[in-house]
């Protein structure tokens, strides 16, 4: 075997380990110095050099990253994990027709919609679905995200919220808890607009806190304008588009005048 | 156009000469001796007719013909004769030898023109392509592109770009779109350092063919974003581009831009590419659903488009009666179609827009309906169906979708009186706009207009000629609209 795959291995068994252990400043360490001792594989997108052992590096190197995506996520850390994802991501599409499928590949893809939902990139989550086959789409990971996103859109957040008692990975549950807090907001924006007032205890219930305690205090924090009065939240309705009792003169005059200029033009 | 004349005259004495020889050989030696006249005098345009008048022979072509035009056109033994010539199949001998007698007197005084060896590799690739030798296509294109990268010549450009145009589709009519990606972005680097509009035209738009044949939207809207922009100089490359453009900003959710790109490419593709013209339809559609509204019944009943749309015709009526399960048969019943069309994912973001509806309808129906109502009349089939409803009204209220209030402790939803629209100001902006758009549209079609050159120098050229310019044109007219056969 190859010296250079050896040490790659050899380091690789060491960073798992540490992984398993949560040693998080190790693993960190390792994968860096793993990361540099890539780049010296010429097999490796963006060359797909023809070596002998095209397919063994192939195969470590998406393992490695693999591995850092779940360890980013494990340290709580979004930069990290749109890194890693990219760089694996070659290994997914490009190096299709290479490599023997991974088992991991729909929950990282599953892990990365959820990403680009809790940060609210919609656009991008819809160009990163039109890549997953039909096949894809049917898988429980991949599903997952497609259906969080339904919900999200169509405002069932209670679907959303029950979702976290379905992950279908464990990985998943660091997402899950970012969009909560997404949801709490956008439970208290909608409520703002669609309720006159409702009881601090539907509140409570309806924004998700355990507590009357914490209710008020992320009030206070968030939505200073609402009023609490006698157990009851009221919320300030937005001041509503009156008729209109006077004639906009002078708008009228400007764009009168600048039809009288185009029609000018046309005769 | 005096020389139109001259060219047109001139061919004429060699038809009654030989008039043994079949008419499509004439009809290829006339185009033949266009581009000659067109690169001596650096007129693009007629080589551009040259091409149109090809297109429209190509269904005439035969391996006969085709080999005694190669051999007429360039000299036997020469390299690119001998290259091309074992691209033809092996025909009987008697015709052969018809050609190769006439061929025998004109051709060793020919020099050959750059802009003639290549329209033969065009001509050669039309007809691989049309006998379905698409493995054969694909070596003479790319053997053409070899040839072409050596070439700079401004009157080659419009060759070229139909050159560009059939190589990538004699890759895509056998699947290995993904292999030429790398040689596109070369060639539209090149033809961007020449100055090339035209192949630039072309290439952008076979690139982003080429990524969304692999839906990498990504890829397609980082190129398209970057690439330099200027105006059109084809309308069927204008029109593919905007579609593709249209087809980027659905996927991206910016909605409104991607109607007006996708309704513009079907207004302005030929009446004649009806295919490309069934695809924007779909897309339109889609969107026109996605941004809330309801697609006119005509639009489906365009001529020769009914059976195409009915599937998106059975999916506007879901949407517009707003039924969930109507909408989930539908959806259904026709994912074969959805999933060919690739349009299953945009199909799955509708239910949004079925649920808005109804909600809409239920609200202007009732002036106060309990949450378990809503929810049975949309027919949401989840565990929690009240608790969905009431957090799916409170987002309506809030996105403007519909004017109400919930109460969470009677649990039912009160409609708001819609106030009298016409006491605010909205009508007027609204016919505002309208005006606006009416006058935009006539300054654009002023600027649109096309002057025909020197029409100040011949003042005293006769009546005539001119009758005889607006009839070419309208000619050129009505073949350019037949060149739409690749759509």
């Amino acid at each position: 075997m190859d010296p250079k795959l050896t040490v790659v291995s050899q380091l690789f068994e060491r960073f798992k380990a540490a992984l398993v252990r949560n040693d998080f400043d190790t693993s960190t360490n390792l994968l860096s110095q793993l990361k540099v001792l890539l780049t010296e594989f010429r097999s490796l997108p963006p060359l797909f050099e023809e070596t002998p052992n095209a397919v063994h590096e192939l195969t470590i190197a998406r393992d490695i990253y693999e591995h850092a995506v779940v360890l980013s996520v494990k340290t709580e850390d979004q930069d990290a994990f749109e890194r890693d994802f990219f760089q694996l991501k070659p290994y997914y599409t490009d190096a299709r027709n290479r490599l023997p499928s991974s088992s991991q590949e729909y929950p990282i893809l599953g892990l990365n919609l959820l990403r680009l939902l809790v940060q609210n990139r919609i656009a991008e989550f819809h160009t990163e679905l039109e890549l997953l086959s039909s096949d894809a789409l049917e898988n429980p990971c991949i599903k997952h995200a497609v259906e969080l996103e339904q919900s999200f859109m169509e405002g069932a957040y209670n679907r959303v919220l029950s979702a976290r008692q379905s992950v279908p990975h464990d990985t998943y549950v660091y997402f899950l808890d970012l969009l909560a807090k997404t949801v709490r907001d956008e439970i208290a924006g909608c409520s703002e607009k669609a309720y006159d007032y409702f009881s601090i205890s539907d509140a409570r219930q309806m924004l998700l806190f355990s507590s009357d305690k914490e209710l008020l205090e992320y009030i206070k924090e968030e939505h200073p304008e609402w009023e609490i009065k006698n157990d009851f939240v009221f919320f300030q309705k937005a001041k509503e588009s009156a008729p209109c009792k006077e004639i906009p003169s002078l708008q009228l005059i400007n764009q009168t005048l600048s039809y009288a200029r185009e029609l000018e033009r046309i005769v | 156009m005096t020389q139109d004349v001259e060219m047109k005259d001139h061919p004429t004495p060699s038809h009654s000469v030989s008039s043994a020889v079949p008419s499509t050989l004439q009809h290829l030696k006339e185009i033949a001796s266009l581009i000659e006249t067109g690169s001596y005098s650096k007129e693009v345009r007629r080589i551009a007719r040259a091409v149109r008048l090809s297109i429209a022979l190509r269904k005439k072509l035969t391996a006969s013909v085709v080999s005694a035009f190669l051999d007429y056109i360039l000299v036997p033994g020469s390299e690119a004769h001998s290259r091309l010539t074992a691209y033809v199949p092996k025909e009987d001998d008697h015709e052969m030898e018809v050609d190769t007698a006439t061929s025998a007197l004109q051709a060793p005084s020919k020099h050959l023109l750059p802009e003639l060896e290549i329209y033969c590799y065009l001509l050669m690739l039309l007809f691989l392509i049309d006998q379905k030798r698409y493995n054969e296509a694909k070596a003479c294109s790319s053997a053409s592109i070899v040839r072409l990268k050596n070439l700079n010549r401004r009157t080659v450009d419009v060759l070229a770009s139909r050159l560009y145009f059939y190589y990538s589709y004699s890759y895509e009519l056998t699947g290995d779109l993904a292999e030429i990606r790398g040689n596109l972005l070369a060639l539209h680097r090149i033809a961007t350092l020449r100055r090339d509009e035209l192949g630039q035209e072309t290439l952008l738009n076979l690139l982003l063919r080429n990524y969304l044949h692999y839906n990498l939207y990504d890829q397609a809207e980082k190129l398209r974003s970057k690439a330099p922009r200027f105006e059109a100089h084809s309308n069927q490359q204008f029109c593919r581009y905007l579609f593709y453009l249209g087809k980027i900003r659905t996927i991206q959710l910016e909605y409104t831009d991607a109607k007006e790109s996708l309704l513009q490419a079907a207004r302005k593709a030929p009446v004649a590419a009806r295919g490309f013209r069934i695809q924007c339809n779909k897309w339109a559609i889609l969107v026109r659903l996605l941004l809330g509204e309801i697609p006119e019944r005509t639009i489906f009943m365009q001529k020769g488009m009914e059976k195409a749309l009915r599937p998106y015709f059975e999916l506007t009526n879901a949407v517009r009666i707003g039924d969930l399960e109507l909408f989930r048969n539908v959806a259904e019943k026709f994912s074969a179609t959805f999933s060919t069309d690739r349009t299953h994912n945009l199909i799955v973001r509708l239910r949004h827009n079925v649920i808005r509806t109804g909600l809409r309808n239920i609200s202007i129906s009732y002036s106060r309906i309990s949450l378990a109502d809503v929810a049975q009349k949309l027919r949401l089939n989840s565990t929690n169906p009240v608790a969905d409803a009431e957090s799916i009204v409170a987002k309506a209220i809030r996105d403007g979708a519909i004017d109400a209030t919930l109460d969470h402790a009677s649990g039912w939803m009160v409609s708001k009186e819609t106030g009298d629209i016409y006491s605010t100001n909205e009508p007027q902006i609204a016919f505002n706009s309208r005006i606006a758009f009416c006058l935009n549209m006539h300054n654009e079609a002023v600027r649109a207009l096309r002057f025909p050159p020197n029409t100040h120098k011949e003042k005293e050229s006769a009546e005539k000629r001119r009758e005889r310019q607006q009839q070419e044109q309208e000619l050129a007219k009505h073949i350019a609209e037949e060149d739409d056969d690749d759509f």
